[in-house]
């Protein structure tokens, strides 16, 4: 299901620009979303899902315009979304809660909601708690909650807001596992903090800032800004100016920094080879660049 | 199974498990019983009970709507910004359920359980006096009273219960709507301003009056029409069946215009 994204404006009352004339084309599979907390990665993925009218531009998903009633309903049916912070009614079960959201999905055949409840149940590990009231889960169980809700219509857009917040390691790797699974022919819109989640099941990227574009493309791309400008500096003081510290460890008495800035820091200065996390600092660092580049990817 | 059935489904199960829906009209009626309690203990008084069931049942209805909406509409004061707080509409807002059939759901679903311990007081006294005096018909009486008199006002005290806390927080609303209710119903409309006694007054004045003939137990009162001395009495002409379902459909209609001055407001401040 592809999301073809242009000019897209929004702005909240008082003037806020949320997204600030977007273009974007997001291809089928796993397509990973980075930016800084008020980048506009939250409000795009609320307009995406329907929820927040753009108060201008174009969004066409899957062949359906989301500015249009009809459009979005048509959107909303393949449509799975796991909000950022998500909240659940504390006084029902698991497994009632599921059913609620189901039949808001349109899931009306009441044996086949039930199965699809049951295997999704097991799909997150929560089969034994199922008839347990939310109030009593922890955040992990809660978001496996939301997790097992956003798949429930076997949607074929799955859009997924800061989803591995709260769950354990071990949690987040199955998460990003079953999300990998998922992906397959579908679209699976996946926006994080957490740049190794990105890196681990995502081909391809978008980085936003202020509301706009500063970089489109793939991951190795985005690894590859970084390249000759990640270093390894070792002082007794502070870091030394002049760029950003993506680390600090405790070395021989002293610290050992690994830093992203254009130039050597530091005469001692030792080069890296760049990470994922070294190519998004780069590409915010460098903040309001022109997207690296537009069109549609593989 | 449509988006309003599953909304009305989980809202009234939600809401009906809440041991505060049982606990404060529960606590009222014990209240009131202990501080005096007037018509609830004299229906079983065969000195002091109404003979007519008619005026029986709809005295009963009077005095519970008056005293139980108080907590019903309190208990309702969060149901629509509920979903918000508890972080729950986004993903409600993003199925392709009508957002009005959902807002109609939870309303009728969560009026309805509330209004489940204020029927089960009313039938059950209702029935109490029916065996106690050997007349079945008050059953139907009952049914009817309940009907025309408490569902309306019950719909309108709802609506507003969930549509005005989009604009204050919900204790405030309480605050105010216990305010309003002592004055809209209590106070003599010569002595101020109020809704007692007019087309809109949610306690069923115009029913009671035009389709109950019902002038209080001693039969010297009346509920509906214009008071010499009194403001707004514009609002009370004098009452007649015609204008009694006209009462009706005015308390439904305003409930129905709370009720999307709440939605819009929602709609406004998430958009």
């Amino acid at each position: 299901m592809r999301i073809e994204i242009s000019g897209l404006t929004k702005t909240y009352r008082g003037g806020v620009h949320a997204v600030d004339g977007l273009d974007l084309d997001i291809p089928t599979g796993m397509f990973g979303l980075l930016g800084a907390n008020g980048a506009g990665k939250t409000t795009l993925m609320r307009i995406l899902a329907g929820i927040v009218r753009p108060s201008s531009g174009r969004v066409v998903v899957g062949g359906h315009d989301i500015t249009s009633g009809p459009g979005r309903t048509a959107v909303q049916r393949e449509l799975g979304y796991l909000p950022q912070d998500l909240g659940v009614y504390p006084d029902l079960t698991a497994r009632r809660f599921l059913d609620y959201v189901a039949l808001l999905k349109g899931m009306d055949d009441r044996p086949a909601r039930r199965r699809r409840v049951g295997e999704l149940l097991e799909v997150v590990a929560l089969t034994e708690h199922a008839d347990r009231r939310l109030r009593g889960f922890s955040g992990g169980m809660r978001q496996r909650v939301g997790i097992a809700q956003a798949l429930l219509a076997d949607p074929r857009l799955l859009i997924v807001d800061e989803p591995t917040a709260g769950l354990d390691p071990e949690e987040r790797i199955r998460f990003r596992t079953l999300l990998s699974q998922f992906a397959g022919r579908r679209t699976v819109l996946l926006s994080t903090h957490i740049v190794d989640d990105i890196g681990q099941t995502c081909r391809e990227v978008a980085v936003l800032a202020k509301g706009r574009l500063i970089f489109r493309g793939s991951v190795d791309e985005l690894t590859r800004r970084a390249q000759g400008r990640v270093w390894s500096v070792v002082t007794d003081g502070p870091a030394p100016a002049g760029g950003t510290v993506v680390s600090a460890l405790p070395h021989d008495g002293g610290m050992r920094y690994r830093m992203v800035a254009a130039a050597a820091p530091d005469p001692q200065a030792r080069q890296l080879e760049p990470t994922l996390e070294d190519g998004y600092l780069t590409v915010t660092a460098a903040g309001r660049e022109p997207a690296s580049r537009s069109g549609t990817p593989g | 199974m449509t988006a309003f059935g599953a909304s009305l489904r989980y809202e009234f199960r939600m809401q009906v498990r809440k041991r505060s829906v049982w606990i404060v009209p529960a606590l009222t009626l014990v209240l009131f019983v202990l501080i005096g309690g007037s018509l609830l203990r004299d229906l079983f008084d065969p000195g002091e009970r109404p003979l007519d069931p008619r005026t029986a049942v709809a005295g009963l209805a009077v005095q519970l709507h008056a005293l139980l909406s108080i907590g019903f509409g309190c208990l309702l004061a969060d149901r629509l910004v509920r979903d918000d707080r508890l972080g729950v509409a986004p993903v409600l807002d993003a199925t392709p359920a009508s957002p009005a059939a959902r807002l109609s759901g939870k309303y009728l679903g969560a009026a309805a359980a509330t209004a489940v311990p204020i029927a089960v007081a009313y039938f059950g006294f209702a029935a109490a006096y029916a065996i106690d005096t050997g007349r079945p018909v008050a059953m139907a009486w009952a049914t009817a009273a309940f009907g025309v008199v408490i569902v309306p006002g019950l719909l309108l005290v709802a609506a507003f219960a969930l549509a005005v806390p989009m604009i204050m927080p919900a204790p405030l609303f309480r605050v105010l709507f216990v305010g309003y209710w002592l004055w809209g119903n209590l106070v003599p409309p010569e002595t101020m301003p109020t809704l007692s006694r007019t087309l809109f007054h949610p306690l069923g004045g115009y029913p009671l009056d035009a389709l109950f003939d019902f002038h209080g137990i001693d039969g010297e009162d009346t509920w509906a029409g214009p008071i010499a001395g009194a403001t707004w009495n514009v609002l009370r002409p004098a009452p007649t069946p015609a204008l009694a379902w006209l009462s009706i459909a005015l308390l439904l209609t305003v409930s129905a215009a709370a009720l999307a001055g709440g939605h819009a407001l929602r709609v406004r401040r998430i958009r």
